[in-house]
């Protein structure tokens, strides 16, 4: 383990870089005016290379769930946290207490969730200062800039590394061609719904660019201590350097200020907790012939989280929740294709984490974590109708050493449209900064009085055997689409917090591999078109897991079924209506030991369309939470009902 | 040794001409190329090949380029190939006896160069398209594609005037066009978005301003985001990422051309107006089309146009 004691400014990295495609022109080769033989004859460069070419549903190593644009504006959800409602056994919070609305699936929705990777356009965005929390992450991209989300149900650490334990969320943005012009939404509504955006695409010789800001606002869950207001820019820019490279520029910065705390809580008292993250990606990839790519990418991200407020009992002391936090990554990876039946993609990847906090850790030293990965994923097609995926990633961690997350998975077409789907993998989630060094200890004119977080830095990886059956059928001619996933995830050495003696400070916490626990269960997704312009997606999830939340002595492992159901119908005018259904069993609160009742919701949406000059628009009206308020996070808040009028213009 | 071989065959190419010079009158076939890339000289060698393989001998015949026609010009063939536009241009201003078989381009080449040298199509001054017709190109979408209903095209200045005759042959089929019409001057992306809008595949339509290197990549990308296919009319865009084409290669070019070679060396006229190729090929990428969800056999689908083209 190095310590360091270094900041980097992603800013000076981005205004260097935007600073340099002002000026990046690119030759541009002449194109004669007239049709001529040269237009049959030529040749072209190679577009939709081996790794641009996506595998279908049906074969990949395992049950994905597609959120597309269309479906995102249907949702009429504001966070990307929210749309996870649509895909199977995902459970959401919307609250921002813990960083930003955030989701777990099959039922690991804690305080701060951290078994799911979060992947925006390739980059890594779970936040190393928050216990490897994906909400903050989520945040970073506006959801008008997403093209589809592709959530990889079960765990998917041989393609994603240890994050990816349970599962990955995989958001691709648009491309900048298709976001050329001026595009803006304003929306405003109940609890101070306030949300704007605009942004702005060009294309040049160079390549095409795209440059959007937009806020999100609103007074936040009902008996918080809101408002919640996130703030964005984000800019994306595609270069082609000739015919066989391509070059994307990805910078962007989101400032999160969330309304946190409660009133009665002393140590937990009302206050404004200031997120801001930056990043900046860029991402080269070469086409080096119809059969092979190579891409290469470096990013470098920044969190900084400002949350502190005064001790009441003890005038003159202020409780410090902040610090920051970076990440450097490199990765390279080469995909290639053996005939028409093998095709393998292979790389490496170098991440370091350097986390800053005396809070957190009573050192102004940075905590330093590298991480050095190797993985190799290989699609065989064995016969005509039988698919095998097979890799691994082997990891190598400064702060807990080797691990390898294994998967094999076959895919056997039975017939046309159906899809019999068989594997297991194994997957491996090192301890966070915090889960191994936390050290949160108070100091009174500058003698330490308590601690409530002491590690002793025991804790191990946990890990994960994951088996599943899955079925895809394709029904054409009913129009309807049917995915099941049937599973056993056995978690062994879990990683919990447990209460211990401190010879100094009393009763303190620290993490350890106490649990091993089991999640079985069934899921699937129904698509299915019921009668002109009406569309039905059912989703259900029953997991049966023998977790037990330590502090909760009410709650007993216990079945645990989630349903949802999205009617979408098209309407005389080109009306969209929307009415979603969710429903959900009792279970543990996510942000406290306690039992949280069942809950539903009931959105409903309707959306006209519109023509300003030669540009497309909608207005749309959307009421979430139909019913009575229900509970969300800790018993305190609730998500009552709202109702918000946007007003979108499309590029 | 590079440079040494380059001597001979400079050599032998000079006594090669001076033989054919002194033996103009006696000359079947001069053979004119735009120029010596692949794909003229593969066509000029079938051309060559098949007419060796009839009979006529490789000294009756002579290849020259559209820059040497002019030295070229006193001989009396019985024929003259063009291959490509540049040479079926000098042809076009050049005062021949022999008739003149322009082919290795395509129709609105040719009719261009008809345009502009004053010239009609006769059987004096004929072609053998590179291009394919539209009836084929939709029996290709109809065989291939068969849940496709909306084709979508885009027009440029040139491609435009084919509108009519596509529209009316798609409607024929129980098929609609989706077009966007894109001038001069004015942007690709947003008449390509609204054709994708709508469109179940995107035809393309041979138009450099629209179709070329540079566009390419933001075609295929948008399309293939919507998941809708491009059918294309060259093998290369289908290396590109295109889910298909239909084309001819310059083989089958000079295979053609070496029939209606024969034909005229025979006593026969050249035909007055010009053809498409009989034979062709269809291209498929199978990576693309699996992605798609779509299982493409080219061959299969070539037989089966093949034969529909000889059922009457």
């Amino acid at each position: 383990m190095e310590k360091q004691n270094k900041s980097k400014s992603a800013w000076f990295h981005s205004s260097c870089l935007l600073g340099l495609l002002g000026w990046t022109s690119v030759a541009v080769a002449q194109v004669p005016e007239a049709v001529s033989e040269k237009d049959f004859l030529g040749d072209m460069p190679i577009v939709l290379s081996v790794s641009r070419l996506p595998q279908r549903l049906d074969e990949t190593p395992g049950a994905v769930t597609i959120i597309d644009r269309n479906m995102i504006r249907l949702s009429g959800a504001r966070d990307v946290a929210d749309l996870m409602r649509l895909v199977p056994g995902f459970r959401v919070s919307d609250s921002f207490e813990a960083g930003a609305p955030q989701v777990g699936y099959h039922n690991n929705l804690t305080t701060f969730s951290n078994r799911i990777q979060v992947m925006v356009d390739g980059r890594s965005v779970y936040s190393p200062f928050m216990l490897g929390h994906t909400g903050t992450g989520m945040q970073t991209v506006a959801i008008d800039d997403i093209e589809r989300i592709e959530v990889l149900r079960g765990s998917n650490s041989a393609a994603y590394g240890a994050r990816a334990f349970l599962g990955t969320i995989n958001i691709v943005t648009r491309d900048p061609v298709d976001t050329l012009g001026f595009a803006a939404h304003l929306a405003s509504g109940d609890n101070g719904i306030n949300d704007a955006r605009a942004s702005m695409g060009w294309a040049s010789d160079a390549g095409n660019f795209r440059l959007g800001v937009d806020r999100r606002a609103d007074t936040g869950l009902d008996g918080s201590s809101g408002p919640d207001v996130v703030s964005r820019f984000n800019f994306r820019g595609d270069v082609r350097l000739g015919a066989a490279d391509q070059v994307e520029v990805r910078a962007g910065q989101t400032s999160v200020e969330a309304g946190v705390g409660f009133a009665q809580a002393i140590g937990n008292a009302p206050r404004q907790r200031v997120t801001e993250t930056s990043f900046i990606q860029l991402d080269w990839r070469r086409s080096l012939n119809a059969d092979q790519d190579l891409a290469v990418g470096v990013s470098h991200a920044d969190e900084t989280n400002v949350d502190q407020f005064p001790y009441v009992l003890l005038p003159g002391l202020t409780l410090d929740f902040g610090g920051r936090a970076s990440t450097e990554q490199f990765n390279i990876q080469h995909t290639f294709r053996q005939g028409s039946n093998l095709r393998v993609v292979w790389g490496a990847e170098l991440r370091q984490e350097r986390v800053t906090s005396q809070a957190l850790y009573n050192t102004d030293e940075t905590l330093v974590t590298d991480f050095t990965r190797y993985f190799g994923n290989a699609e065989w097609r064995i016969r005509s109708d039988l698919l095998l995926n097979a890799g691994g990633m082997f990891e190598k961690n400064s702060m807990s050493g080797d691990n390898f997350s294994p998967r094999v998975m076959f895919n056997w077409h039975i017939t046309e449209g159906q899809t019999l789907r068989w594997g297991v993998s194994q997957a491996q989630r090192p301890p966070t900064t915090f889960e191994k060094f936390s050290n949160v200890v108070y100091s009174y004119a500058g003698v330490p009085v308590a601690a409530t977080w002491m590690a002793r830095g025991g804790v191990r990886p946990e890990k994960v055997l994951s088996r599943e059956i899955g079925y895809l059928g394709d029904f054409p001619r009913l129009g309807l689409n049917l995915d099941v996933r049937v599973f056993n995830e056995s978690v062994q050495d879990a990683i919990k917090y447990i209460g211990y003696q401190s010879p100094i400070y009393g009763e303190v916490k620290d993490f350890a591999n106490v649990e091993d626990f089991t999640i079985q269960g069934i899921e699937y997704q129904l698509k299915c078109s019921l009668w002109r312009g009406a569309q039905l997606i059912l989703n259900q999830s029953l997991v049966d897991s023998s977790w037990t939340d330590g502090g909760n002595k009410d709650y007993k492992p216990q079945p645990y079924l989630s349903s949802g159901l999205m009617l979408l119908q098209k309407l005389p005018g080109g009306v969209d209506f929307s009415l979603m259904y969710q429903q959900a069993d009792a279970t543990n609160y996510a942000g406290i030991s306690s039992m949280a009742p069942a809950t539903s919701r009931t959105d409903v949406r309707l959306g006209w369309p519109l023509r300003v000059g030669n540009k497309r628009g909608e207005v749309s009206f959307v009421v979430q939470n139909l019913g009575p308020a229900y509970p969300d996070f800790v018993p305190a808040l609730n998500f009552r009902r709202q109702a918000f009028v946007m007003l979108k213009l499309e590029n | 040794m590079r440079f040494f071989l380059r001597f001979l065959l400079l050599a032998y190419g000079f006594m090669f001409y001076l033989v054919t010079t002194v033996q103009a009158a006696e000359l079947a076939v001069v053979i004119v190329s735009s120029e010596r890339s692949a794909a003229y000289v593969e066509a000029e060698q079938a051309l060559l090949s098949e007419l060796e393989r009839g009979g006529v001998s490789r000294y009756d015949m002579l290849q020259v380029t559209a820059q040497e026609w002019a030295g070229a010009g006193a001989l009396k063939p019985k024929l003259i190939v063009a291959l490509g536009s540049e040479a079926a241009t000098v042809l076009a201003k050049a005062e021949t006896r022999a008739p003149v078989l322009c082919t290795l381009l395509p129709r609105s080449s040719f009719e261009r160069i008809l345009r502009t040298s004053g010239r009609k199509s006769s059987s004096q001054f004929s072609a053998l398209y590179l291009d394919q017709p539209l009836s084929r190109q939709v029996e290709l979408i109809r065989l291939a594609l068969p849940a496709a209903r909306r084709i979508g095209v885009l027009w440029g200045p040139e491609s435009q005037a084919q509108a009519p005759a596509l529209k009316a042959l798609l409607q024929s089929s129980g098929l609609e066009l989706v077009e966007a019409s894109v001038g001069r001057d004015e942007l690709l992306f947003p008449a390509l978005k609204r054709v994708l809008d709508d469109s179940d595949l995107l035809l393309a339509v041979a138009e450099p301003q629209l179709f070329n290197s540079s566009s390419i990549q933001n075609i295929l990308l948008a399309s293939f985001r919507v998941r809708v296919p491009l059918v294309a009319f060259s093998p290369a865009y289908v290396r590109a990422g295109a889910l298909i084409a239909l084309h001819v290669t310059p083989t089958q070019v000079g295979l053609q051309a070496a029939a209606i070679t024969r034909g005229v060396l025979q006593g026969k006229s050249l035909s007055a107006t010009p053809v498409y190729s009989h034979d062709f090929s269809v291209t498929v990428n199978e990576h693309v089309a699996r992605s798609l969800g779509l299982t493409l056999d080219a061959v299969a689908l070539r037989d089966r146009l093949r034969s529909r083209e000889a059922t009457p």
